[in-house]
């Protein structure tokens, strides 16, 4: 299976897929206005020599996919570089065969950058590793600092209803707390893979 | 006098597995029926799919893989009617 114009042009624009959206639209949007670009990266995906395009796997329903597409969808906005589309995973199975996450796990979001001859650039899995990291390590943080908590490998369903409530907004604001962050390094992720187009 | 038994299954809200938690707790509740005393659904978050019956965890998609097949989840409850 190879990617060619004609399978990339049957793949949905940001905007197209947003609004065959059912389920987290809202969500995807809000991102979308949250999201703090900086110049230096803005600037650098603006002086890429030629649009570089961009294959997408995602789903509604998905967290990362909520947390990062929007990502991807600024940096083309504001940049005017990016060529992006959208396939739905589910439905193109064969392209997410050939991007599966350490070779077995179909997980999105999945990004393919392409000169424009469909010369592959790199392509992004996911989250950084950074973000999973950091994440890991804040929840292990919340969990010694609630011994009520208890385990932060134990079965959630263990606790007493007004505890789970408890760790569930623990958990929700640590998120937000690390959303700059985590922003931040899939811009840093994409303009590495962005800016190998040739000049 | 009879034990009451229970199942909660805690699913990843955010990720969409309403259908697979609807569907487990439908085929329980089929198999089942009174002699349940509750069945728990608990929306979470992570890609969590875990199913416990009476506080012991009998399927994690963490630790198992995937969804458990309904016909492992009535034989952990058959289990405990007969413990």
């Amino acid at each position: 299976m190879t990617i060619d114009r004609a399978r990339f042009d049957q793949g949905l624009t940001y905007e197209a897929y947003k609004a065959q959206m059912t389920r987290n639209r809202e969500r995807v949007e809000d991102n979308e206005q949250r999201i703090e670009l900086g110049k230096e990266d803005v600037a650098a995906f603006r002086a890429l020599p030629r649009p570089v395009k961009v294959l997408v796997l995602a789903e509604d329903w998905c967290g990362d996919v909520i947390a990062n597409l929007p990502v991807l969808g600024r940096l083309a906005k504001d940049s005017g570089k990016l060529d992006v589309r959208i396939f739905l995973r589910d439905q193109n199975d064969d392209i997410m065969q050939r991007y599966l996450n350490k070779g077995q796990f179909k997980s999105i979001p999945v990004f393919v950058f392409f000169d424009e001859d469909f010369r592959e650039l790199g392509h992004w899995i996911e989250r950084p590793a950074s973000v999973t990291e950091i994440r890991a390590k804040r929840r292990n943080e919340i969990f010694k600092t609630h011994p009520e908590f208890g385990s932060p490998d134990s079965p959630v369903d263990a606790l007493p209803e007004e505890v789970r409530v408890r760790l569930q907004a623990e958990l929700a604001k640590m998120r937000e707390d690390t959303t700059k962050f985590a922003n931040a390094e899939v811009v840093r992720e994409l303009r590495e893979i962005a800016t190998r187009v040739a000049a | 006098m009879t034990a009451a038994h229970k199942v909660k299954i805690t699913y990843c809200a955010e990720c969409g597995y309403e259908p697979q938690t609807l569907d487990l707790a439908r085929a329980l509740m089929h198999e089942f029926g009174a002699r349940l005393s509750s069945i728990e659904l608990i929306p979470w978050e992570g890609g969590t799919f875990e199913v416990s019956v009476d506080g012991q965890l009998v399927h994690s998609m963490a630790r198992n893989g995937g969804f458990p097949d309904h016909a492992t989840i009535k034989d952990a409850v058959r289990a405990r009617f007969s413990g």
